[in-house]
């Protein structure tokens, strides 16, 4: 198998492991929701920042930036021809991405340093 | 090649098959979710930080034109998952012949009313 083979199979191999992930943390999720006593602000927080929690949480966000970012990545390949644009959508999306996961570990880590 | 070929594509006539219309559905909710993901950080945000601004969270998701949105995402995560977990299935080699594809396609909106429906009474309960 050729490098040039594994380039195109790299984010197709990461779009079904994340995807795995992400449902595996919704069912669970969901299952948390469901089960849990109350949905209050304290309640909520105490999930949220428990180890465990806050650590398939963080697994999660990363896996969705990925997901997302291969998923956004081919549709602008379908629909978007010129390079110019594209190259600029993606600047876009990689800000929006970036900034979205940057913003959520903040708030993920604000239990440890606080 | 020429470039005069006879070029037929009105976007009406074409009658997607039911695989197709999940498969659209699936690029769309994808995208939508896409466009979701930094007001959702924002409520995760809000939500955290004080009891005030967890209020004010429940207060912003109670609003009618929210509620809708609320809708849309819902609907946007269960296709999504459903269609998904089938294209997995898919690339498992599991449903890929044309009678079982179809009846995988059907499963997936079957799936998804459900669990919507389920989800919606669950948390309004």
């Amino acid at each position: 198998m050729s490098l040039y083979v594994l380039e195109g199979l790299r984010p197709w191999v990461i779009q079904r492991v994340s995807a795995v992930y992400i449902v595996l943390f919704i069912i669970f999720a969901t299952y948390s929701y469901f089960t849990a006593d109350t949905i209050a602000y304290e309640a909520w927080k105490g999930w949220l920042y428990n180890p465990f929690n806050t650590t398939v949480t963080g697994i999660f966000v990363i896996a969705v930036l990925f997901h997302a970012w291969i998923g956004m990545r081919d549709v602008v390949l379908d629909y978007v021809h010129n390079i110019m644009l594209r190259i600029f959508i993606f600047g876009v999306f990689v800000g929006v991405l970036i900034g979205s996961g940057l913003w959520v570990f903040r708030i993920l880590l604000l239990s440890v340093v606080a | 090649m020429t470039d005069n070929r006879p070029v037929y594509l009105n976007l009406i006539k074409i009658r997607l098959p039911l695989a197709g219309i999940v498969s659209f559905a699936h690029r769309i909710s994808g995208v939508l979710l896409f466009l979701f993901l930094p007001f959702s950080v924002y409520l995760l945000d809000l939500s955290v930080q004080s009891a005030e601004s967890f209020a004010s969270v429940e207060q912003l998701l109670n609003q009618p034109l929210m509620l809708a949105v609320q809708i849309l995402v819902l609907w946007s995560i269960t296709h999504h998952f459903f269609a998904g977990i089938r294209f997995l299935l898919i690339d498992a080699e599991i449903g890929v012949e044309k009678s079982q594809a179809r009846f995988g396609a059907w499963l997936v909106f079957i799936a998804e009313a459900i669990a919507m429906l389920l989800i919606i009474i669950g948390v309004c309960s």
